[in-house]
């Protein structure tokens, strides 16, 4: 049915589905037809306005809220990315990355090349993610929000080129405008520096924009290296671009 | 932007309540729980009562509020303040999420203990709940100016969680009628709410 045929009949049902007064089907009808009809939307907007001054008032329970406030959480809600591997997050938060691996040096590599592919596989589900506002939308939020330790990366002098958002629970995000693109047979790499050494924060592919990552210990600061193929497990480069979080 | 750990000086509760509900959401998305506790103040009266009227003074009235808030902060960005007030986006979810319990407990106690419920006594129930409205007189006021047929049409589907062939059903009409009177005392109750400075930008 084209949508003038259509039209009349959602329209009588408009005031209807604005106080929810309609079954699950013509819901979805009338849903469908809203998203192209910005006529139709404005009108149902209208009448849940018109709606919502018939609310009867009342007192506020105080124990409500109290429960409300109980089930607050102060760290943002998790994103819908690929988990985080599980080594960071058992790892208790005192311990960085690199101590905690050599003290059990003989799975040391193997534990850091499956941390490097579990990490890739979490740049590429990101990317796909990348495309949706969500995680944008909570970069910057986390850049926002008053916890989060922030600091620009920068070669020498120039302008940043980078900049990072740490939260205290260890989840950080990298924005990224002035890194020139990568052949494809390179990538970059972010490290989180932590007493003087560095521990990969993930590869970023040939040109990041937006990248999403976890810490676990106390973070002096971050740096991108370039590397060749996916990713080194410890970089003999220089950075590219480097900054440190001032002492508090 | 670049630094350390910033300061956290906090909201003082004057600056708080000063600001306007599109600019707590913001404030609510740096996860400042300030900012929640004032928009739970001024509107968790009408969510909660919102609720009530749908749903009795059982747990799931205090459910569905505690849910509304709980989403507004775990996800402000759905509020978009250029299609309307927090207070109807509130209200609209509450409703929402109301009519859902409504009608998953109906379906599961079976339609048969909806349909014992004599229709009189439902629209005795939803005058009260007209009654007591406490958004003051100008809201009586403005039902008062529809037609009987299209004020009950309203009430009974708003403040009950009637669907319109429930309605229909109820008073006795059929479901084209009600659909079109559901339709024109919502726009009948425009002009003097808009008037009343009630509803509109």
């Amino acid at each position: 049915m084209s949508h003038q045929q259509l039209h009349p009949e959602i329209e009588e049902l408009l005031g209807a589905y604005a106080l929810d007064a309609i079954d699950a089907d013509e819901r979805q009808l009338i849903e469908r037809h809203l998203r192209h009809c910005p006529a139709c939307e404005a009108e149902v907007r209208e009448h849940r306005e018109v709606a919502a001054t018939l609310t009867p008032g009342g007192p506020t329970p105080e124990a409500l809220w109290d429960a409300i406030a109980a089930a607050l959480e102060d760290a943002p809600p998790p994103l819908e990315l690929a988990p985080v591997v599980p080594l960071a997050r058992r790892r208790p938060r005192s311990m960085p990355i690199l101590a905690a691996l050599t003290a059990v040096a003989a799975a040391a590599a193997a534990v850091l090349g499956v941390r490097l592919m579990d990490q890739e596989r979490q740049l590429d589900r990101m990317q796909t993610a990348m495309a949706e506002d969500s995680v944008q939308r909570a970069a910057v939020v986390a850049l926002a929000n008053p916890t989060a330790k922030t600091v620009e990366l920068r070669a020498a002098d120039t302008q940043a080129a980078a900049r990072v958002a740490l939260l205290p629970d260890g989840r950080g995000y990298l924005l990224a405008d002035g890194l020139a693109s990568q052949a494809t047979d390179r990538t970059y790499q972010q490290w989180a520096l932590i007493d003087g050494e560095r521990n990969s924060a993930g590869t970023l592919g040939q040109q990041p924009k937006l990248a999403a990552f976890n810490v676990s210990g106390p973070v002096d600061g971050f740096a991108i290296t370039e590397e060749q193929g996916t990713g080194v497990v410890a970089s003999k480069n220089p950075p590219v671009v480097v900054g440190w979080f001032r002492s508090a | 932007m670049a630094g350390g750990g910033s300061v956290d000086k906090g909201m003082s509760s004057e600056e708080i309540s000063r600001m306007t509900d599109a600019n707590l959401v913001v404030a609510i998305a740096r996860w400042r729980q300030e900012a929640l506790a004032e928009a739970y103040r001024r509107h968790g009266g009408g969510v909660f009562g919102l609720a009530r009227s749908l749903l009795g003074d059982g747990e799931g009235a205090k459910d569905v509020a505690q849910e509304v808030f709980l989403r507004l902060w775990k996800e402000p960005e759905r509020f978009d303040p250029s299609r309307g007030s927090l207070r109807s986006y509130l209200l609209a979810q509450t409703h929402g999420r109301s009519v859902d319990v409504l009608r998953s407990a109906t379906a599961r106690q079976g339609r048969e203990e909806r349909d014992v419920r004599p229709a009189v006594a439902v629209i005795d129930v939803t005058e009260r709940q007209v009654e007591d409205l406490a958004r003051g007189a100008q809201v009586r006021e403005a039902l008062a100016g529809l037609p009987e047929a299209e004020r009950q049409a309203v009430t009974l589907a708003y403040l009950a969680g009637n669907s319109y062939r429930e309605v229909a059903r109820l008073l006795g009409e059929s479901e084209g009628t009600v659909k079109s009177r559901i339709r024109s005392g919502l726009r009948r109750l425009r002009l003097p709410l808009t008037q009343a400075g009630l509803v509109g930008t």
